[in-house]
């Protein structure tokens, strides 16, 4: 099993260093490049609705990225200390909607719990906790 | 994200290559917005080429909604055409195959906008 772990305030600009961290992993651990697209999504969207949302009023809110590879699961968890929020909870988008009547609020966790095997929200000792595997279905090289 | 324009036979072609994340939507969305206003102007169609966009986000996908709606209301012809897999993906799953038209080439795209040779 290997770990990498990284944290930055939740502000914006830590988004492209943040998949970076991501890409390093996915490279070092030889994960097949098709299973990486879900996990970035899955970066982007959970940590700017932590800046968008979360930090609302403040300034002094982070995020933490643990990266695992379990056998032929990918494992992402997010924790940050912002403010309580349960994703999956959220109701669902309307993707019938017509053009003029669509948003994009929704869309964002729906596109995370479709892509992933299994997503998992705690709130832990004031954090917001999110748990996200997928089964990779090639081997890894090594 | 690299975005390119080329307009003739009364379309404009927008290139989109690279990354639309969050980083990326608000550019492209000015972009996007100015080629749909000039389409109008000029009478002409307008069909977005994502053969090279390689990741698109829900802060992307707004961009096309917007870019998409500002051209029916502009009465501007607009299709996208030539979608890698993971944006495709995403199209899937979010349904905006039902709200904008999505051609697999340049040909279908260039029919549906009703400029085909």
């Amino acid at each position: 099993m290997s770990v990498a772990q990284t944290t930055v305030d939740a502000d914006a600009t830590a988004l492209p260093p943040l998949q970076s961290f991501l890409t390093d992993f996915w490279a070092a651990e030889h994960l097949p490049d098709s299973a990486r697209f879900p996990f970035e999504l899955a970066l982007e969207e959970i940590f700017i609705n932590v800046v968008m949302h979360g930090s609302h009023g403040r300034d002094d809110v982070w995020t933490e990225v643990t990266l695992r590879h379990e056998g032929h699961d990918a494992i992402m968890v997010l924790r940050d200390n912002g403010n309580p929020f349960d994703p999956l909870a959220a109701p669902p988008p309307d993707l019938h909607a017509a053009m003029e009547d669509r948003t994009i609020g929704g869309l964002g966790i729906h596109l995370i719990r479709t892509l992933m095997d299994e997503v998992i929200y705690q709130a832990i000792d004031g954090c917001n906790v999110l748990t996200l595997r997928k089964h990779l279905e090639e081997s890894p090289a090594h | 994200m690299n975005v390119t324009h080329d307009t003739n036979n009364r379309t404009t072609t927008i290139h989109a290559a690279g990354r639309l994340d969050f980083e990326a939507a608000g550019a492209f969305q000015k972009d996007l917005e100015q080629a749909v206003a000039d389409a109008a102007a000029g009478g002409h169609a307008l069909v977005l080429d994502c053969a090279a966009l390689e990741y698109v986000s829900s802060a992307g996908l707004r961009v096309f909604l917007v870019g998409a709606r500002a051209a029916k209301a502009s009465s501007v012809p607009f299709a996208v055409y030539s979608l890698t897999a993971a944006v495709k993906e995403v199209f899937d799953v979010s349904g905006f195959g039902r709200i904008i038209d999505v051609l697999a080439d340049r040909a279908g795209a260039l029919e549906k906008v009703g400029r085909s040779a």
